[in-house]
C-alpha cells in the first residue's frame, strides 16, 4: 500500500470562522497503480495532497506514505520520493526553463548530468519550447507542462498531480497518460486530482470527493456496475443524491 | 542542514534578482544616493548667516572683532546698524539672525532670532571661537578653555555624530526593505509548497534567501561606508573593517526581521505596512538622531532591544573614538546582532513551516 489514510480530519481557522475542509477523510492507494481523485473545487482535494505531503499537520486521524507515518523521521515524504505539482502554476516567472528544472533538479540533489539528460527528454516529451525561454513569457498551457516536468523530473517513486491536464491539448494529453500509465507499470504511484469526470475514469481507482468526504472508491467499472450506470457521471450525481437526502434526514 | 539545496535556493534567488534590472539597479543605487543626500543636506554647519555687529566707541576691540568674525564664512557681517533698537528692529523683520554688541566697558551682547537652535549655536560657537583668539593673543588667559578632546575634533561638526547612525539607518533600512516581500507571492502561488515537496527544511529556505540578499548587502554596506568616509570626510580612526563586518551583521539582523514580516504578512501591502513600525522605532529611539541617554527611562529598554542601537554607538565608538573589541560597546554590539539575527532565524523559520 503506497498510502493509507483513516479518519483523517483537517480545517481552517477557529471558533465562529472555522471551516471544517476534510471531515472524517478516509483513502487507500495501492503501490504502481493510478489513483485519480474525482470532485469539484473546493472539496478538499488540494488539502489532502497538502496532508499527505506533511505541508499541513492532521488534526485527527492517520496518514501513512510509502510506509511510514507522515511527520515521522523514517517517512520519505517530503523528500526525494515525491514529485509535486501544485494546482497553481507555482513557477518562477523571471527564470528560463533551463533555470526552473535545473533549481529543482539542484533541490533533489540530481548530478547536473542527470539534469541535462532529463531536461532533454522532458523538453521532447511535453512538447516544450526552447529551454532557454523565460517561464513568464510562455502560454498557459506550456507554463502547466514545464509545472508537470518538475514534478516528473527527478523519477519519483510517488508522484502528487493537483489538475495537471488543464488547459493541455487532447494529444498531449492523451501521451500524458500513457507515459503516467507505463511509469505507474514500473512502479510509480501517481495520484492525480481532476474535475474532468472522463479522465478520471482511466484511472486504476476512483475516489469521489465532495464536501471533504470520500463518497466512494473503487476501480470505473465497479463503482458504475451496481447501479446500472453507464458513466461516472451518473454515479458521481447518483452519490451526491443520496447524501443530500441523508443529510435532510 | 543541506548545503546543496541552499546553495540552490540561493542560485535561484540571485538569478531571479538579476534577471530584473530595473529593481537590481535601484537596490544598488538606492542606498548611495541616500547616504549622499544626507551627507550634502544634514549635519553640515550652517553658512552665510546675516549678523550685525555694532561697536562702541569706548573700546578698541571690536575691528580685532570684525575680523576674525569676518574670517570664516558661517556669517555675514553688517556694520551699518548703529543702535541695539535698529538691529533688534531688523532681526524681528526676519532680516538679520543675530546682533553683536560691544559695550562700552568692553562686554559682548548678543542679540538673537533663537527660534533655530542649530543657526543660534552656530553663531554662539562663532563668537566664542573669536574672543578666545582676540584674548589669547593679548595674552590674557581666557576664563572658560576647551582643552584638547580625548576623543573628536575641538569644533565637533554634528554630521560627525550624526553619520555613523545614518550608516547604521541605511544599512538598516535597505535590508529591511530588499527581505520583507520574500515570501508573500511565493507563500501563496504554491512555489514554496514545492520547495517544501523536496524535503527542504525551512531554515535552508531562509538561510539560501539570506545568501542571495547578502551578495547585494556587500555593495550596499561598502557604498555607504566609503562614500561617508571619503565623500564627507567622516573620521574613521578604527579598524574599517569592523566597520564593515559590524555593517553587514546589522543587514542580517534586519534580513531576519523582513523575512520574519514576509512569513506573515498576506499581500505586498501589508507587508510594507508592518515594516513602518520597526522603520520609525529605529530611527527615532535607536540614538541615530538624538542621544539614547536624552529618552525617558521606560523607553530605554526598548531602545536596547533593538540591533540598530548597539550598532550606532559601536560605529560611533570605532569611528570616532577608535575603539577596538577591547571594548564592551563594540563587542556587545556584534554578539548582540548575532544572538539578534539568530533568534530571529529562528522564529521566522518557525513561521514559515505552519501553514495555517
Amino acid at each position: 500500500m503506497a498510502i493509507k489514510v483513516g479518519g483523517l480530519i483537517r480545517g481552517y481557522g477557529r471558533g465562529k470562522k472555522r471551516i471544517e475542509v476534510l471531515q472524517d477523510y478516509s483513502m487507500r492507494v495501492e503501490r504502481g497503480t493510478i489513483y485519480g481523485l474525482l470532485g469539484p473545487s473546493g472539496c478538499g482535494k488540494t488539502t489532502m495532497l497538502k496532508v499527505i505531503l506533511g505541508r499541513l499537520r492532521p488534526e485527527a486521524g492517520s496518514v501513512e506514505v510509502l510506509g511510514a507515518e507522515v511527520g515521522t523521521p523514517e517517512c520519505t515524504v517530503p523528500g526525494s520520493a515525491v514529485g509535486y505539482s501544485p494546482q497553481e502554476i507555482a513557477l518562477y516567472e523571471d527564470l528560463t526553463i533551463a533555470d526552473t528544472l535545473l533549481f529543482h533538479g539542484r533541490l533533489q540533489q540530481m548530478l547536473p548530468q542527470q539534469i541535462a539528460e532529463r531536461q532533454e527528454w522532458l523538453i521532447e516529451f511535453l512538447d516544450l519550447p526552447e529551454a532557454g525561454r523565460q517561464i513568464g513569457n510562455l502560454s498557459g498551457g506550456q507554463k502547466r507542462r514545464v509545472s508537470l516536468a518538475v514534478a516528473l523530473l527527478h523519477q519519483p517513486k510517488l508522484l502528487l498531480l493537483d489538475e495537471p491536464t488543464v488547459g493541455v491539448d487532447p494529444e498531449l494529453r492523451y501521451r500524458i497518460w500513457q507515459h503516467l500509465r507505463e511509469i505507474a507499470d514500473a512502479g510509480t504511484t501517481v495520484i492525480i486530482t481532476t474535475h474532468y469526470i472522463d479522465e478520471a475514469s482511466k484511472a486504476d481507482c476512483v475516489g469521489m470527493m465532495r464536501d471533504g468526504i470520500l463518497l466512494a472508491e473503487g476501480q470505473p467499472q465497479e463503482l458504475m456496475m451496481p447501479h446500472g450506470h453507464t458513466s461516472l457521471e451518473e454515479t458521481f450525481l447518483h452519490l451526491c443524491r443520496r447524501t443530500n437526502v441523508k443529510e435532510v434526514e | 542542514m543541506n548545503l546543496g539545496r541552499v546553495r540552490a535556493i540561493a542560485a535561484r534567488k540571485f538569478t531571479s534578482l538579476k534577471r530584473d534590472h530595473r529593481t537590481f539597479a535601484f537596490i544598488v543605487i538606492m542606498p548611495a544616493i541616500q547616504i549622499l543626500l544626507f551627507g550634502i543636506a544634514i549635519g553640515q554647519s550652517p553658512v552665510g548667516l546675516e549678523v550685525a555687529v555694532i561697536s562702541s566707541e569706548a573700546t578698541d576691540i571690536d575691528d580685532d572683532l570684525m575680523a576674525k568674525l569676518g574670517a570664516s564664512d558661517a556669517l555675514v557681517l553688517h556694520d551699518e546698524y548703529t543702535s541695539v533698537g535698529d538691529a533688534r528692529t531688523a532681526i524681528s523683520e526676519g532680516n538679520l539672525w543675530a546682533a553683536i554688541v560691544v559695550t562700552d566697558s568692553g562686554g559682548i551682547e548678543i542679540h538673537l532670532d533663537n527660534s533655530n537652535q542649530q543657526v543660534s549655536s552656530t553663531i554662539l560657537v562663532e563668537v566664542r571661537n573669536a574672543l578666545t583668539e582676540i584674548l589669547e593673543e593679548k595674552g590674557v588667559t581666557p576664563p572658560l578653555e576647551v582643552a584638547d578632546p580625548v576623543y573628536g575634533d575641538k569644533d565637533p561638526a554634528f554630521i560627525n555624530f550624526l553619520a555613523p547612525g545614518i550608516i547604521t539607518l541605511v544599512c538598516f533600512m535597505f535590508s529591511l526593505i530588499l527581505t520583507t516581500m520574500s515570501f508573500v507571492g511565493e507563500r501563496y502561488d504554491g512555489t514554496l509548497d514545492r520547495v517544501f515537496a523536496a524535503g527542504t527544511q525551512p531554515s535552508e529556505v531562509l538561510i539560501g534567501h539570506m545568501t542571495a540578499f547578502t551578495s547585494i548587502l556587500i555593495g550596499q554596506v561598502s557604498t555607504v561606508i566609503l562614500i561617508a568616509v571619503y565623500g564627507f570626510d567622516i573620521p574613521l580612526n578604527g579598524n574599517p573593517l569592523m566597520v564593515f563586518m559590524l555593517a553587514m551583521l546589522l543587514g542580517w539582523s534586519a534580513m531576519c526581521i523582513g523575512m520574519f514580516i514576509s512569513t506573515k504578512a498576506t499581500s505586498e501591502f501589508q507587508a510594507i505596512q508592518l515594516n513602518m513600525p520597526f522603520m520609525f522605532l529605529v530611527l527615532l529611539v535607536s540614538g541615530i538622531l538624538w542621544p539614547v541617554e536624552a529618552l525617558p527611562a521606560w523607553l530605554q529598554p526598548i531602545s536596547w532591544g533593538l540591533p540598530t542601537t548597539w550598532t550606532a554607538e559601536a560605529f560611533r565608538s570605532i569611528m570616532i573614538r577608535g575603539w577596538g573589541f577591547e571594548q564592551t560597546v563594540v563587542a556587545g554590539a556584534f554578539v548582540y546582532n548575532i544572538v539578534f539575527a539568530g533568534i530571529m532565524l529562528m522564529v521566522a523559520a518557525k513561521s514559515l513551516k505552519t501553514q495555517d
